[in-house]
């Protein structure tokens, strides 16, 4: 798959396993295909990004990703449903920052060992790269971009899916800058 | 969008797709915890075995999940 993938799209997949290891995470997950994306300069994913105004937002939108992994990787709609059931994530959080540190859910299974090797990547981010494949054959593109992985990334429920959203970044607007689409709902 | 929302409303009825997703979130979520609750109990010099009795799971279970810590 990854023969068909753009220079573009081949920086972002390596910048997102550059962010965590930065991070010092374990898993390569969407989030940080996110931030890779972020980080693009003259691509179609960049333009689509400037175009609906995100480009003074990076720092919100980096502290909103941030928000979302302290609480364990969850979302908004994750926590709602979970408050449907009487649980209140935001309480667990609290008491167990309380007892074991700041941040500390944010931490997942990271050892350290892994501090050198190879990065597997999540079952999601796995998804993510071959949805991004579906996505540019709904498009009749021939190559897989950067423009392909941020529009699977719109299209899927999940924490970058709801801060890009936050930010005027959906499905439709990026359907709309890149190939002025608006109703389109095709992935 | 609407999805956080659109799920807040619907809480009350239901909807499997609320159900689904609790269910799919509190997963994620106990993953975490216990991974903090392992951690928390290595550095106090729990030994695997004794983590094991806890969680109810073999040793060799704990140790392959958290083991390169």
């Amino acid at each position: 798959m990854f023969e068909r993938f753009t220079k573009d799209a081949r920086a972002v997949v390596i910048g997102a396993i550059e962010h965590a290891e930065r991070a010092g995470e374990e898993r390569v997950d969407e989030p940080h295909v996110l931030l890779a994306l972020l980080d693009r300069e003259g691509s179609r994913a960049a333009f689509a990004l400037a175009a609906l105004g995100l480009t003074g937002q990076r720092e919100a939108v980096v502290r909103d990703l941030a928000e979302a992994r302290r609480r364990g990787g969850l979302s908004r709609a994750d926590t709602d449903a979970l408050a449907g059931l009487g649980v209140d994530v935001a309480e667990i959080v609290s008491r167990i920052e309380e007892a074991h540190g700041e941040g500390v859910l944010a931490a997942g299974r990271q050892g350290g060992a892994r501090r050198s090797g190879r990065r597997p990547f999540t079952r999601g981010a796995k998804d993510l790269l071959a949805m991004s494949l579906r996505t540019a054959l709904a498009h009749d593109d021939r190559h897989i971009g950067d423009e392909h992985l941020l529009l699977a990334l719109t299209a899927r429920p999940g924490v970058p899916a709801e801060v890009l959203a936050d930010h005027g970044v959906t499905h439709e607007s990026v359907e709309r800058v890149l190939w002025g689409k608006g109703e389109t709902k095709a992935g | 969008m609407t999805e956080a929302t659109d799920l807040a409303e619907r809480a009350g009825d239901r909807d499997p797709r609320i159900g689904l997703r609790a269910v799919s979130a509190l997963r994620r979520l106990l993953e975490q915890l216990e991974a903090v609750q392992v951690r928390s109990a290595r550095n106090q010099g729990w030994s695997w075995q004794e983590i094991a009795a806890e969680l109810g799971v073999s040793r060799q279970a704990v140790h392959k999940k958290y083991g390169r810590q």
